[in-house]
Formats: C-alpha cells, sequence, structure tokens
C-alpha cells in the first residue's frame, strides 16, 4: 500500500507514518516490494497495529520520511535493531512521551517493551530520520497453529 | 458423603446452637461428657469454649455487611465477568468495575489503576518479580529492608538467583527504615524500592511520605505491601507517592482469597504478568475475576472508609486498656517496635524471664501468635525481632496480640487476667526469675558446659 505525494504539504499539516496490519502475507509482500512508505494525507488514523516479526535478517524495510517541505528521504532499514539504539546513534530525538490511552493499548500488545510505541503514533519528523524498529514476535491473536488471516 | 456423616454424628451429641464448621468437626474427637460441658478438645489440648480471638494481623472475621454484599453473587448473579454476550455477564463485569471505583476510593487512586489478584502475596510477586524482569535490561538492583513480608523476600531471593542485586536495609531498633541509609543505597540501576506500609508482626508504621518524595527524586518506583495498613491507616498514593501497592481483602474484615495491585498510570508503570492467560484485568492477571470475593473486597473497602476513623479510635483506646492492664501487674515487659510509630491493633510484647512455648501453652484459651519459633513453618524464630536487634530469648517469648473492629473490651479484660496469670506461673518456676530478684546479672553467668 503507497500513496503517492499529489501536492507539496502545509506546513500545517502533519505527516504520518502508518503502518498497516501485517500478517505474514504482507511481509512476503514488503520483501517483494521493497519499499514500505506510506505518506497519508489524512490527519490520523487510530489502528491498532499488530505486527509480525521478520526472522528473515537479510529482509530490509526502506522506509522513507518526508518533511514538512516535502523533501523525501528514503533510508534501508535493517530489522531487528531497537529505535532507542537508532536514537542513540544518530542522536534522534525520540517522540514525545505516550499519552494515556496510547499506553493503554500498549498495555494490551504481546512482547511489549520499555520503547514501544504505536505505530500510528511515530509522526514523521525530520529528526526521525534513521529510525529502526523492531517487530514482535506475536501478535494478540491465539494462531500458535500458524494460522495467517487473510489481508483486507 | 464422610464428613457429612460426621458432621450429622457430631451434631446428635452436640446442643444445637453449637455448630462447628465441616473441617472441625471431622478433625475434632469428643466424647460424651465432653460434649455435656462443651469442652473442646484437638491437638491435645482441651479448652472450655472457644478461644478469645486476639489475632488479628493473621485475618479478620468477614464482616456481615461484607457478606450480604457477597451472597447474591454466589447464588443467583453468577455469571462470568468476562461473558460479554449476556445479562450475567454483564451484571457480574458490573459488580467488578464497581468494586474497583471502591477500592480505588479508599487509596485516592483511579480506578484504572486497580487490578484485582488472588491476595497481597501475589500482588508482591507481581510487583517485585514483574518489574525487575520488564526492566531488566537497564535496571539490576533492588533496595528492599529485613522486616518485609516473606512473599517480598523470597521473591528478591528469587531474582538474585536469576542475577539481580539486591540490597536487604537493616532497621532501626524501633523497627523504623533509616532515611539516609535508603538514599544512599539507591543506585543509577535501581528497579525498584519496597518497604512494607505496616509491619505485620510489629505493627511499625514507616514514613510512607518521606520515602515516596526520595524516590521520586531518583526516579525510582516505590512499591509497599500495605496488606495490614489497608483502612488502618489513612493512604493516599498521589500524597505518599507510591508507584506499586499490594492490597489485601482479609486483613479488613473482607474475604480471603482476594487481593488487589495497586499500578501507576502516570508515570507508567510496566510489570511483566506472572500469571498468562487470556488477558484478564488488562493482561496484568489473566485468570476469571472471582466476582463474589472481589464485590466482598470492595465492600470491605467502603466500610473501611467510612469507619476507619471510629474503629482507629476505638482500638487505640483497647490498646491503651490491654497495656496499662499487664503493664501494671507485671515487670519486665517490653514492647517490640515504634511506641509512637505505630498501628495501635497490633501490640507486640515480650515477657522476660518466660519460656516462650510454655507461656503459648498456657494461652490456649486466648488465639494470639507469637515470634517463637514453634510458631513458624521452618522453625526459624522471628527474623523481624532479630532485626530489631531483639535478644534471641525474648523473641522467644513475644506474643502479639491483635485487636480489631469486633474485640470487645470484656476480652481485653481476659486476655490481661490469661496472661498475667501464665506470666506469673512461670516466672514462679524460673530459677532466672529468683536470681534477677535477687540482684545476679544474668548475662554474666557462666553456664556451665554439660
Amino acid at each position: 500500500m503507497s500513496f503517492l505525494l499529489s501536492r507539496p504539504f502545509a506546513s500545517e499539516e502533519s505527516l504520518i507514518m502508518v503502518l498497516p496490519r501485517f500478517s505474514q502475507l504482507g511481509a512476503r509482500f514488503l520483501k517483494e516490494s521493497g519499499i514500505v512508505s506510506f505518506i497519508g494525507m489524512v490527519r490520523y488514523m487510530y489502528l491498532e497495529v499488530e505486527m509480525v516479526s521478520y526472522t528473515d535478517m537479510t529482509l530490509w524495510i526502506t522506509v522513507t520520511f518526508v518533511d514538512k517541505d516535502g523533501e523525501e528521504r528514503v533510508i534501508q532499514v535493517p530489522i531487528g535493531i531497537s529505535m532507542l539504539e537508532a536514537a542513540h546513534e544518530n542522536d534522534i530525538e525520540l517522540e514525545e512521551d505516550p499519552a494515556d490511552e496510547e499506553n493503554d493499548m500498549l498495555d494490551l500488545a504481546f512482547g511489549l517493551t520499555e520503547t514501544s510505541r504505536l505505530g500510528c503514533q511515530v509522526i514523521a519528523k525530520p529528526e526521525l530520520d534513521g529510525m529502526r524498529l523492531a517487530l514482535p514476535a506475536a501478535t494478540r491473536n491465539f494462531a500458535v497453529d500458524g494460522f495467517v488471516p487473510k489481508p483486507h | 458423603m464422610a464428613t457429612a456423616k460426621q458432621l450429622s454424628v457430631l451434631r446428635r451429641a452436640l446442643p444445637a446452637s453449637r455448630l462447628l464448621s465441616t473441617a472441625a468437626a471431622s478433625a475434632a474427637f469428643l466424647s460424651v461428657e465432653d460434649a455435656a460441658e462443651d469442652v473442646i478438645s484437638m491437638k491435645g489440648v482441651r479448652i472450655s469454649g472457644r478461644p478469645l480471638y486476639l489475632d488479628m494481623q493473621a485475618t479478620t472475621p468477614v464482616d456481615p455487611r461484607v457478606l450480604d454484599a457477597m451472597l447474591p453473587f454466589y447464588l443467583s448473579r453468577f455469571g462470568n465477568p468476562h461473558s460479554r454476550t449476556h445479562l450475567y455477564g454483564w451484571e457480574s463485569d458490573a459488580a467488578v468495575e464497581a468494586a474497583r471505583c471502591q477500592v480505588a476510593a479508599l487509596v485516592g487512586a483511579n480506578p484504572k489503576e486497580i487490578f484485582f489478584t488472588s491476595g497481597a502475596t501475589e500482588s508482591n510477586n507481581i510487583s517485585v518479580k514483574g518489574v525487575m524482569h520488564f526492566y531488566r535490561d537497564k535496571k539490576r538492583h533492588v533496595v528492599t529492608t529485613q522486616t518485609e513480608h516473606k512473599c517480598v523476600l523470597d521473591s528478591c531471593r528469587h531474582l538474585q538467583q536469576e542475577g539481580f542485586e539486591v540490597t536487604y536495609l537493616p532497621v532501626r531498633p524501633d523497627g523504623l527504615v533509616d532515611l539516609d541509609r535508603l538514599a544512599t543505597a539507591i543506585r543509577p540501576d535501581t528497579g525498584l524500592v519496597s518497604v512494607m506500609a505496616v509491619n505485620n508482626e510489629i505493627g511499625v508504621v514507616q514514613p510512607l511520605k518521606d520515602i515516596g518524595c526520595i524516590c521520586k527524586e531518583k526516579g525510582v518506583p516505590f512499591h509497599t505491601d500495605a496488606a495490614q495498613a489497608l483502612g488502618k491507616i489513612p493512604i493516599d498514593v498521589e500524597k505518599m507517592g507510591i508507584g506499586l501497592m499490594s492490597l489485601s481483602g482479609h486483613k479488613i474484615y473482607g474475604p480471603k482469597g482476594v487481593g488487589a495491585l495497586y499500578l501507576r498510570r502516570r508515570p507508567r508503570i510496566r510489570v511483566e504478568p506472572q500469571m498468562s492467560g487470556g488477558g484478564q484485568e488488562r493482561g496484568i492477571r489473566s485468570g476469571t475475576v472471582p466476582t463474589p470475593l472481589v464485590v466482598g473486597m470492595g465492600a470491605a473497602c467502603e466500610i473501611a472508609t467510612k469507619e476507619m476513623d471510629y474503629d482507629g479510635r476505638r482500638i487505640a483506646a483497647l490498646q491503651e486498656r490491654l497495656l496499662n492492664g499487664i503493664r501494671s501487674r507485671l515487670d519486665g515487659v517490653v514492647i517490640n517496635g515504634s511506641v509512637e510509630h505505630r498501628y495501635p491493633g497490633n501490640l507486640n510484647l515480650s515477657f522476660a524471664y518466660v519460656e516462650g512455648e510454655s507461656l503459648l501453652m498456657g494461652l490456649k484459651e486466648v488465639a494470639v501468635s507469637s515470634g517463637s519459633a514453634c510458631t513458624s513453618a521452618s522453625l526459624e524464630p522471628s527474623y523481624v525481632l532479630r532485626a530489631l536487634g531483639v535478644d534471641e530469648d525474648m523473641a522467644h517469648t513475644s506474643i502479639r496480640f491483635g485487636i480489631g473492629r469486633f474485640t470487645t473490651e470484656a476480652e481485653i479484660d481476659r486476655a490481661i487476667e490469661l496472661t498475667v496469670k501464665q506470666v506469673e506461673k512461670l516466672r514462679e518456676m524460673s530459677p532466672l526469675y529468683e536470681m534477677v530478684k535477687e540482684g545476679i546479672d544474668i548475662k554474666s553467668i557462666q553456664w556451665a558446659q554439660h
């Protein structure tokens, strides 16, 4: 899923990087397409993000950040590195503290860590260039038999 | 059923007004003369009638008002609160949420910060192990005291096995923790400070507000085991800077088998759950929430909110009465723990020159507890008294009197009688006491080796 830029962004509009609900099917899609870039024109979407981790270490995600001036930056990101390490390495300012509602949703996520955030709450900013994300090993659903729901 | 049969046999032997619980009935052996005289014979001891209950720190009777609140949820509104599709589930869930609000109101918390567990032991486990496991990458150190409850100390020892470091702070002879030592013990990698609010053995109340201040400055979560404090001393989680708190139902005239955990939301403190499952209680504690027990705990908390002041004053007066009654007739009575910073319902006394186990044997008509080895499952004498610096012989003679909402003045007077009589009798027989009376210093005696 990718949305193309149709016009330059006004400075007040915020850009949201939205990670959709992935299934392993989605992962394969990403592997093939090689690009994950989501620039939404909407203000915000409150999605509960369910993510599946890729154990294949050769899989990379390209994350594109677009700043308020419309400048695109495409970054190749290897999977398995935590955001905090990236912040420390690249001197990136982390997003402001999660609000109560975000924390409430995070409480219910599998594989929660100290630095977990909801993907829909991480807003693209110039300072976040170089951000790297680690995805949890499973979702809230009990698909221990490996069942993968069709993407919708 | 075997027990029902035994019970019916016993019922015929007993007058109708005396009903024993099934467990007691099957365990007790009653002869015909015993039944006629109202004597209970159990574990080789014969006593006339049931003992006076002065052991409120061990457990408390359920307040009849609490039982009233609980019964409908056993008999007619018995739904599972997590059933989302029918009335039984909805009403059960509504009752659980109402109880959550009642518990939260007693401690000044938001209802979203209260999670129901099976008791304070489970809440302590979740607090200590859960917090440290969640932050295990950054935080490797825990600070606690030597007088904590066994569940906290055992959780800390378990963490030590896993490679964490734990500092067990000593306490002053009056049982209070030294705030300077606490402040210096906190390190950058300290993940938790755990100090109990009211000690179960000696009744000492720790300076929660000061400890909370120190922890807030240093940015360390402050956990307190408030099982004995809930409903007895005013607790305000905001003013006291408390991050996690363990609560118990059966210490405040509620049912046994239920407790709660307070977990701060701002700043959010996270724990790794100790019970995995369907994600009930926001994933913190999976498992069906026991509606009747939780409703009981809520009702008990609501009653405590209203009656804490009155109970406090009444119990303080009863404690005065007990202490004066004993002290006016006996010397060599030592109060273990601070006299000023103490919850009045807990009075732990040591009687000098008296052998502890014989004192207990003589006090069978009063249900009390002691710090001696014979009352501990591990045969270890009280580590709390040892932390206070109490000598082993004094620790052995310690008796803990627990006064509660339903204790009457007559019970206190009778307890004084029995205690004084027993202590006098034992001192009469004691050669040590004779020597002290003659002015010999016991500590200077060289005992002969056999």
